[in-house]
């Protein structure tokens, strides 16, 4: 008997953080007691397909106990394969039609020989033959997951296991076999991953969750054939999960600004005094302004508060040197009130729930104050004297901001939420009416009906969505595919823009047409696009193209989306309810001026 | 009960759920229908995970009962005492 006693989760802090990483790996033990919990009798199954070459085992019950967590309200179901035949498996599975498809390769789905199982030969004269098999293995795989993807999202985990010393050299010399069978493989994965609806597993991250010298179990792999230890195999699950449904990326970043997007305090030391450099030992501050004009690059919405008099940060903030220019920042509050207050006028501002938004800041104090007055702002402490753990923190902020793809969207929503308060300053100081800012403002609503192919931006806005949605309702990539796929399906993708510039693709509608009648089951509408009347001329749109009688709401009132209640009062002219019925007379006979030009895309 | 008989308690009931805690104590292969390989591999490696142990494959055919596997880590332990 020997005594293990390894655990990953020391490991894990060190790079996470005490916020995320303490329950980041479950145990077995864990993992089955989440499964004895029982969904809803009602529970519509979540399927997933998981193919790989070896027996299964623990990992399908990690993966299933974190699909329980995620969809508590869905019953797990996994479609597993033969054992020894991920070719099979992987073609098996091409015409299922699951929520997603997971993926685990090995070097041995390769070539049997690079597996502790098969007992080919490793001598000299077998390493070409070995790399010739991998690259046609290789291919195979691309063709069969670029069928694959056209059905579900699918999942990948390239070989994770340690190379077995197949080639002759010593163990501390890279060979040029292993060279390039790892150079096939990331081949492969950088292929796979630039199929639309795949996802790779990062492998970084992976050895930051799982050292690779932890990871194969000889005994777990000659006994049942399941070759993971089982911290590894937790850590594959956790990932894998969370590459299936990633939580939603947090819209907006309130930061402080002295000594946390630079170092000094500029009441004290000038705005010639502070400093992101190596010279004054405050580079950390440059890397933390650097991450931070990224994020505002890829749509995410940066905001400073700081108590400082707005005299000397607006000098400071004009320094060319700075990395994050004063033009990614908006709203920037600069007074001696309370943070607390900072933050509600930038919410206003931005016009995003509190739960979307980070606020960074050096002092607990100023953190508990902002906690207490929005519980749900995710409030961090920048370690300003400690460049190892803010080098931690901007990893963290990637999770929180991160996405898979940056839209055309992305780009323009800093400019048009300025645009939109600038418009609002107007009218509240009295220089005209809303109806006269929207009459002058040259509106285009262009509309688009297509479900072929289907717009990525619709499924984004349905899922981040919180004020204008009719029920709050949420879908997973397939289950989205699978609604708009349907034949009596009816969708419509709505894009603004004005004088003053685009808005992009700001609203979804969708719903089933059923003789004279739209049920409307999805309605969303990005809170940039509120007060134009677009919402009306939606809706006129959807009576004139379908030609239909009746639009049902399927409604339900949420904690966050008092702007449709609204809405819906007004047209309806009662409190909506559940399946709420507008008439066509009924919308009709109360007009809403509206002032687009209403276009129809090229795609249709 | 003592913390390592507690703590297989534990691992027997996720394994086998539908065992009150009465049968978990009499378990064996021959009167848990559910005990098949496949619960083997499981409990063994949660146990392994549980205990900070690994069991040797030859001392895996001995271990057929509650009773036996909880002998078995009594004796464990007390070997890692002495180690």
């Amino acid at each position: 008997m020997k005594v293990s006693g390894t655990r990953l989760r020391s490991t894990a802090m060190l790079r996470y953080g005490p916020e995320s990483s303490a329950d980041l790996l479950m145990k077995l033990i864990e993992a089955l007691e989440i499964l004895r919990t029982e969904p809803p009798a009602d529970a519509r199954t979540f399927q997933v397909c998981l193919v790989s070459g070896f027996n299964p085992l623990h990992f399908q019950t990690f993966l299933t106990a974190r699909i329980c967590q995620m969809f508590p309200k869905r019953r797990p179901e996994i479609i597993g394969g033969l054992y020894g035949d991920i070719w099979g498996n992987l073609k098996r599975v091409a015409e299922a039609n699951a929520d997603v498809c997971v993926v685990l390769m090995e070097f041995a789905d390769f070539d049997p020989r690079l597996g502790i199982r098969g007992l080919g030969s490793w001598g000299p004269e077998a390493l070409t033959d070995i790399l010739h098999n991998a690259e046609m293995r290789s291919e195979q795989f691309l063709e069969a997951i670029r069928t694959l993807c056209k059905n579900m999202p699918v999942v990948i985990s390239f070989p994770t296991l340690p190379l077995q010393p197949v080639s002759f050299t010593q163990g501390w010399q890279a060979s040029s076999f292993d060279l390039e069978l790892r150079a096939i493989v990331s081949s492969l994965s950088l292929e796979a991953s630039r199929c639309s609806n795949v996802r790779v597993i990062n492998p970084e991250r992976l050895d930051q969750l799982s050292p690779p010298t932890n990871r194969f179990n000889v005994k777990s792999e000659l006994v049942s054939g399941f070759p993971y230890g089982l911290p590894h195999a937790s850590a594959i699950a956790e990932l894998m999960s969370r590459a299936i449904q990633p939580p939603m990326p947090k819209k907006g970043l309130i930061t402080d600004l002295d000594d946390t997007l630079w170092s000094g305090i500029l009441g004290e030391v000038g705005v010639d005094g502070v400093s992101w450099d190596l010279d004054r030992r405050s580079h950390m501050h440059g890397v933390y302004q650097r991450l931070l004009h990224a994020l505002s690059e890829t749509g995410i919405l940066i905001a400073a508060a700081s108590k400082n008099a707005t005299e000397i940060v607006d000098e400071a903030l004009a320094r060319e040197d700075l990395l994050m220019p004063r033009s990614a920042l908006f709203p920037v509050e600069a007074h001696w009130g309370p943070k607390s207050q900072s933050v509600s006028r930038i919410l206003e501002a931005w016009n995003i729930g509190s739960d979307s938004v980070v606020f960074i800041d050096d002092s607990p104090m100023e953190l508990a104050e902002v906690k207490a007055a929005h519980p749900e702002v995710e409030c961090i402490l920048f370690p300003k004297d400690d460049p190892q753990a803010i080098d931690g923190l901007l990893y963290r902020l990637r999770d929180l901001f991160g996405k898979a793809a940056v839209s055309e969207e992305d780009s323009i929503r800093r400019e048009s939420i300025r645009r939109l308060r600038v418009r609002e300053e107007q009218i509240e100081s009295g220089q005209g009416t809303a109806d006269d800012f929207l009459r002058q403002s040259e509106a285009e609503l262009t509309l688009s009906f297509s479900k072929d192919p289907l717009e990525p931006r619709a499924l984004e806005l349905v899922n981040k969505t919180n004020q204008f949605n009719l029920n709050g309702k949420r879908y997973t990539e397939a289950s989205w595919q699978k609604y708009i796929n349907q034949t009596d399906t009816v969708f419509m993708l709505a894009a603004y823009r004005d004088k003053y510039g685009p808005l992009g693709k700001i609203a979804v509608l969708a719903g089933r047409k059923m003789h004279r009648e739209i049920s409307l089951t999805m309605w969303v509408m990005s809170c940039r696009a509120f007060s134009r009347r677009i919402e009306h001329r939606c809706l006129r749109e959807l009576f004139e193209r379908y030609d239909v009688d009746q639009i049902e709401f399927d409604f339900q009132c949420t904690s966050k989306n008092r702007p449709i209640q609204d809405f819906l009062a007004e047209v309806l002219g009662e409190s909506p309810t559940s399946q709420c019925k507008l008439s066509r007379k009924q919308f009709m006979e109360r007009p809403t001026e509206t002032f687009q030009r209403v276009l129809q895309a090229a795609n249709g | 009960m003592d913390d390592t008989q507690a703590r297989l308690v534990r691992c027997f009931s996720a394994v086998f759920p539908s065992l009150s805690r009465e049968d978990v104590l009499q378990a064996s292969t021959t009167n848990v229908k559910a005990w098949d390989s496949v619960a083997s591999v499981t409990l063994f490696a949660m146990i392994e995970e549980e205990y900070g142990i690994e069991v040797d494959v030859e001392d895996l055919a001995e271990m057929v009962s509650f009773e036996r596997i909880l002998a078995y880590l009594r004796k464990s332990n007390v070997r890692k005492e002495k180690q």
